[in-house]
């Protein structure tokens, strides 16, 4: 029998027909019901159109598609021979602006998405409402604080264009740094009182163990997970892989542990029947993209130990998400200290993009995973634009004996509640994947 | 004021095709917690609301609200739920007392009408002209455009109509308490501007990005400078232009470079004559102000 979910109360909407035999889910078709044709729209335009319509892609993670946007057509004056250079100082702001959207999304994802489902799904839980608790007010104050950096250097979130092929179009001063600086110190300061109780930097360094025995929502969640015996569940192929880079992230592809180099050339998307997202591959495999893949490819400590005791369980995607957000804190900090500010900020191309033909692909590490832009232009105008996103990595509908990533986590499971946790683990955006 | 005692205006947030883009927006409100003492948010998409999507076509009571997110669309295959977008919207408009557009793509269709513009509309607005598919409703509806809306602009309109004040609507039912203002009114660089002094290029703090870097503050009506983005910055503020995103006929294409005619900009300020334009700025260009030419801070530095 097939039974019809719709998951509300993600970004966007999402369609599980789960089919059962026996009480248990033997399989589960995931679908998106809404396509706006972003590629097409970009088609036919002018090249820098896509700094001000891929944004428009997401309201959640439109940052990332402006870096994409840009990056592929930085690549695209390289591969036609023409000089593009950008400043450390460009490609450090950069990185701040973008950093600072995925740990909005984090906060976002842990408190608006998981904390009522966990919360509901607890031993003895009252019928839990968020908007009469506390917690998601403070949630909401710390991303306030957190969309303010990218305001003092992108002008506001969401939607800035103000990256664009050769740099950025701030020019900050130490007023915004210090600021900025101020502004990510709350945001520590949420963190503290919130999701872990000894900090961000203890956090980083802390075992499976002390993160059970500490306070902080985070400790609270994994807690809930051993109680109840859920915390195995979620696994899928134990595959990861990652294309972006900056100053943090590294790229490549995890099998069992092991670390592989890894191409854009090797990815292929593939259309589906019953809903508008494409899956997509690489070397015809499905793979799991995300914090999760970013942390094993960084061996990140704490996410290593859940991994070798619980592999790549719900819960384990779940601390990645969390260290992920300490982690680009950190990062964020340092890099706002060390900006050179005197460097230039935009080194103007040689060549007008109008009188370039060629193609480009821009990767970047999005809060949800590898973002990939693909552009070809003629004259400067677009010819062609492709766009996957993260989510169509993790979300993709395979066969009964080769499911993609989330299905295959879903699948054996007996109650959909758990199925749901499992689902949203992966941090769901609907208007990414079908765009 | 609303005393705390008083009985909260009833809200309904809908979403059309959209990005979500101006829910995030809101979920930069400094005054949220407040909000909520105020408000009673029935249904949202992304929160944990008393209603479910379910519930909407269910929903037969009369509410204050209806906020809608993203453009409207006739094809009937797109679907909030189990119902339709179109029957579900249509139903909700009649109950509510208010219709609020929440960002250009509510309020003319958006980015989003260029695939589908067959089907794709505003609410009451297609582009410029009234052809949206629901434009029987425009005696109900405020359109509150950006792409996206600032929150402010939003939960300003809803408090004023909370307490029994009409805003003065424009020719596209845009409150001018808010849209009265060009984007460029409050821009810290318009003494750039009033010299005719461009910047040298993009990632300069000094000059105006008006006559040759595509900016549309001086065409666009929208409180960007005057309400800040996130309380601290705003496009122009930061070096990036206007693409007068509140406008009907956004998004516009080329947009970092300013168009020309015989070396004159192609879209003059909004409500300047081009006699009076030339006059004014044969003058200006006549002077050389050696403080506007230097650097702010340093002008030993980076001149590249």
């Amino acid at each position: 029998m097939i039974v019809k979910e719709i998951i509300e109360r993600i970004e966007g909407e999402a369609e599980l027909d789960f089919t059962y035999k026996n009480g248990i889910i033997e399989n589960v078709k995931i679908k998106f019901p809404h396509f706006r044709g972003m590629e097409h729209i970009i088609e036919g335009k002018s090249a820098m159109d896509a700094l001000v319509i891929t944004p428009r892609v997401c309201g959640i993670c439109g940052h990332a598609h402006l870096i994409a946007a840009t990056r592929a057509m930085e690549d695209l004056y390289k591969n036609s021979s023409n000089d593009i250079e950008i400043t450390k100082k460009a490609s450090d702001i950069r990185e701040i602006t973008l950093n600072c959207e995925i740990i909005q999304n984090h906060i976002k994802w842990f408190y608006f998405v998981m904390y009522p489902l966990i919360r509901s799904i607890q031993k003895g839980s009252q019928e839990f409402i968020s908007l009469k608790n506390k917690k998601f007010f403070e949630a909401q104050k710390a991303v306030v604080q957190i969309s303010k950096i990218i305001a003092l250097f992108g002008g506001q979130w969401p939607h800035t264009s103000y990256a664009l092929p050769g740099g950025v179009m701030c020019d900050p001063t130490y007023v915004e740094i210090v600021q900025a600086l101020s502004f990510l110190d709350e945001v520590y300061g949420f963190f503290e009182k919130n999701i872990f109780s000894d900090g961000v930097e203890a956090f980083l360094s802390c075992s499976n163990s002390e993160l059970i025995s500490k306070d902080g929502d985070i400790s609270l969640f994994v807690k809930n997970a051993y109680e109840q015996s859920y915390e195995k569940i979620g696994r899928s192929y134990d595959r990861f892989i990652v294309f972006g880079e900056n100053s943090l992230f590294k790229s490549g592809k995890v099998l069992t542990t092991i670390v592989y180099p890894v191409k854009t050339k090797y990815v292929t998307e593939k259309t589906q029947t019953f809903t508008y997202s494409k899956n997509v591959y690489y070397k015809d495999k499905f793979y799991e993209t995300g914090p999760l893949a970013r942390q094993m490819l960084l061996k990140q400590p704490l996410v290593r130990e859940f991994h070798r005791k619980l592999k790549d369980s719900a819960i384990t995607r779940i601390v990645a998400r969390v260290a992920e957000t300490a982690l680009l804190l950190q990062k964020t900090r340092d890099l706002l200290k060390c900006l050179d500010i005197d460097a230039p900020s935009y080194i103007r191309p040689k060549k007008n993009i109008h009188k370039i033909s060629g193609s480009g692909i821009g990767v970047v590490e999005a809060a949800r995973g590898s973002l990939i832009h693909k552009i070809e232009i003629k004259e400067g105008l677009v010819k062609k634009y492709e766009i996957i996103t993260p989510t169509q990595w993790n979300l993709g509908n395979g066969t009964k004996k080769c499911p993609g990533v989330a299905q295959k986590a879903m699948i054996g499971l007996k109650d959909k509640k758990l199925a749901e946790f499992v689902f949203r683990s992966f941090d769901i955006c609907s208007v990414c994947t079908t765009h | 004021m609303h005393s705390p005692t008083a009985q909260k205006a009833k809200i309904i947030w809908l979403q059309g095709v959209t990005c979500n883009g101006n829910t995030h927006s809101f979920l930069n409100y400094e005054g949220f917690e407040r909000f909520f003492q105020r408000y009673d948010l029935l249904y949202h998409p992304l929160f944990d609301t008393e209603l479910g999507i379910n519930d909407l076509s269910k929903f037969e009571e009369n509410f204050d609200f209806l906020i809608l997110e993203g453009a409207v669309t006739g094809n009937e295959e797109f679907k909030r739920g189990k119902t339709s977008f179109a029957k579900l919207f249509e139903k909700l408009a009649k109950k509510a007392r208010y219709i609020l557009a929440a960002g250009s793509c509510a309020s003319y269709g958006g980015v989003f009408k260029e695939y589908d513009p067959e089907n794709i509309t505003g609410i009451v607005f297609d582009k410029e002209s009234k052809r949206g598919i629901f434009k029987e409703y425009e005696n109900k509806t405020v359109n509150i455009p950006g792409c996206p809306l600032h929150p402010e602009w939003l939960i300003t309109v809803l408090d004023m109509l909370s307490i029994g004040k009409m805003p003065h609507l424009d020719e596209y039912l845009r409150p001018k308490e808010l849209y009265a203002y060009l984007a460029h009114d409050g821009c810290i660089r318009n003494e750039y501007f009033e010299w005719k002094i461009d910047v040298k290029d993009f990632g300069y703090k000094e000059g105006c990005l008006y006559y040759e870097h595509g900016c549309r503050g001086p065409m666009t009506h929208a409180s960007c400078n005057k309400i800040l983005w996130n309380s601290v910055s705003s496009k122009t503020m930061a070096g990036m232009p206007c693409i007068g995103c509140t406008e009907p006929d956004f998004p516009k294409t080329e947009l970092f470079e300013t168009k020309k005619y015989m070396s004159i900009p192609a879209e003059l300020p909004f409500g300047i004559p081009k006699r009076a334009y030339l006059t004014v700025t044969g003058i200006t260009k006549a002077f050389k102000i050696d403080r506007l030419e230097k650097r702010l801070i340093d002008d030993s530095k980076r001149d590249n």
